[in-house]
């Protein structure tokens, strides 16, 4: 293996996040170039989440921080977005994943969308199983391959914190 | 970088205290001024300052950068954030690109290019095409750095006599100085020269490259931050000489503005002051960027500068040097 490539680390929410919204994202922020400290979005998600369901406490699993568990293993997880996403859902099933190979059985998980008042139940059964693994192997593809995946179009790219990197020549 | 804080420029003796988690900067005169600590990106030292380890470990908690700059306006040094964005992929690549001393080369020469053009539009002038030319012709038989050095340092000197056609007697360089200036021209030159060495050492600080491994300048006589030097350089023309040049027409700066001794020259209290304002207004104005399609600050462009030798690590994408497109 080249030695310049990082090595197969367990994989947290971003990373599947990343995945989701943009394969070349997750590529760069594995080698390190990571600019969401500077990213307005960012920040305001990190507001949100300061300030919404306060009396919850996050679990940290080392490789990735669940927002909160409630009783018979429920994962929750809040967004400051207004437009539930698929990639927020293969987040939780990550996270369900996660949490079943620690031997916890799991009955599934909720995304809050506090801005909007909605919630939406992430099922977790065999089918959902099966999707998590197979994020999971696509992410470790991308984070091996040696070159960057391609970056999406102009239009997609609105809003991500890598927008500078990957459209400024 | 786009939002997440703005630069402080503390022209005036003050002192720095931490009070709760922001910032208070207490002046000698009036009331001290409280700063939220997420509205600061940095803050730059032009005067005595004074502070304590409490703020100075809220300053890297939050991953703010303090420039100090000396009396001559020489870059004297910064506190940096000991968490640092740094990457070892990143910097491991950078080290392999600057040892291959073919690609060093290939990247050092478009970089005394692009100087050498910039120069040439920030002087709006074709007096300085003949020494262009020569430099071009020059430029492919340069094999090490010193040449490439050499050659570059004959067309700034060039640049700096046809610069000095286009200002007033006492504003004139008659040939550079250094450590410490002799006149007031070149205080001014030096003045910005650490002022964009400084921004360009901040945009650093948001990538994962290391600052000191860089491809032009020799990376051991004076132990600074080589690639921070490399990047400044495009974008000297763009403020050092081009502000001098707006400054002495808009008789903006008056003599008075300088404290000159004989054979040394600095900016007086109040100098500095106007010419912290003329940069922070200069770092602000914008263009139009085509493939961001957005507008960008010329700070932004000394960023966007540094990520192209993120990209250069990351990726192989060739390094094209910033050259001005409006």
């Amino acid at each position: 293996m080249n030695p310049h490539e990082p090595t197969a680390d367990p994989l947290g929410g971003v990373h599947i996040k990343y995945l989701r919204h943009c394969p070349r994202q997750l590529w760069l922020y594995m080698r390190g170039y990571r600019p969401e400290a500077n990213s307005d979005l960012v920040a305001f998600g990190e507001v949100v989440d300061a300030t919404t369901f306060t009396r919850r406490r996050h679990v940290d699993l080392g490789e990735a921080r669940i927002d909160w568990v409630t009783a018979g293993a429920v994962i929750h997880e809040t967004k400051s977005s207004r437009t539930p996403s698929p990639a927020h859902e293969a987040q939780v099933r990550h996270y369900c994943l996660l949490l079943e190979r620690r031997g916890i059985n799991i009955r599934g998980g909720i995304l809050h969308y506090p801005l909007i008042r909605r919630t939406t139940d992430v099922p977790w059964n065999d089918d959902a199983r099966t999707q998590a693994e197979d994020t999971e192997t696509e992410a470790h593809t991308v984070i091996a391959a040696p070159t960057p995946p391609e970056r999406l179009t102009r239009s997609k790219c609105r809003g991500c914190s890598y927008l500078d990197y990957c459209w400024g020549n | 970088m786009p939002a997440a804080g703005r630069t402080y420029w503390l022209t005036e003796p003050c002192r720095i205290r931490r009070e709760d988690n922001s910032i208070r900067i207490e002046r000698p005169d009036g009331s001290p001024v409280h700063i939220p600590i997420t509205d600061i990106r940095d803050l730059i030292a032009f005067d005595h300052i004074d502070i304590n380890t409490s703020a100075l470990s809220l300053l890297s908690q939050n991953g703010i950068t303090l420039h100090v700059l000396d009396h001559y306006g020489n870059h004297a040094g910064h506190f940096t954030p000991a968490q640092s964005m740094a990457s070892a992929t990143v910097v491991r690549r950078q080290v392999d690109i600057t040892a291959n001393p073919q690609q060093r080369l290939t990247i050092s020469r478009s970089i005394v290019l692009a100087t050498a053009d910039n120069l040439r539009w920030s002087l709006d002038t074709d007096l300085l095409d003949p020494a262009l030319d020569q430099l071009r012709t020059a430029l492919p038989q340069c094999d090490s750095n010193d040449a490439l050095m050499g050659q570059e340092g004959n067309l700034r000197r060039t640049a700096w006599a046809v610069l000095d056609t286009q200002l007033p007697p006492w504003l004139r360089l008659n040939g550079r100085t250094r450590r410490p200036p002799t006149n007031a021209g070149n205080a001014f030159i030096s003045y910005l020269n650490s002022l964009v060495y400084a921004r360009v050492l901040t945009a650093l600080r948001s990538t994962p490259l290391h600052p000191a491994i860089g491809f032009l300048h020799s990376d051991t006589d004076r132990r600074r931050n080589t690639l921070a030097l490399d990047l400044a350089e495009p974008f000297k023309p763009l403020f050092a000489e081009r502000l001098l040049k707006r400054a002495a027409a808009q008789k903006h700066l008056k003599e008075t503005d300088f404290e000159t001794d004989v054979g040394r020259a600095a900016l007086s209290r109040n100098g500095r002051k106007k010419i912290a304002a003329l940069v922070k207004e200069e770092l602000a104005t914008t263009v139009y960027h085509r493939t961001l399609k957005r507008q960008v600050s010329y700070e932004e462009l000394i960023h966007l500068e540094a990520l192209k030798i993120v990209r250069l690590c990351l990726e192989e994408k060739t390094y094209k040097p910033f050259r001005p497109w409006w």
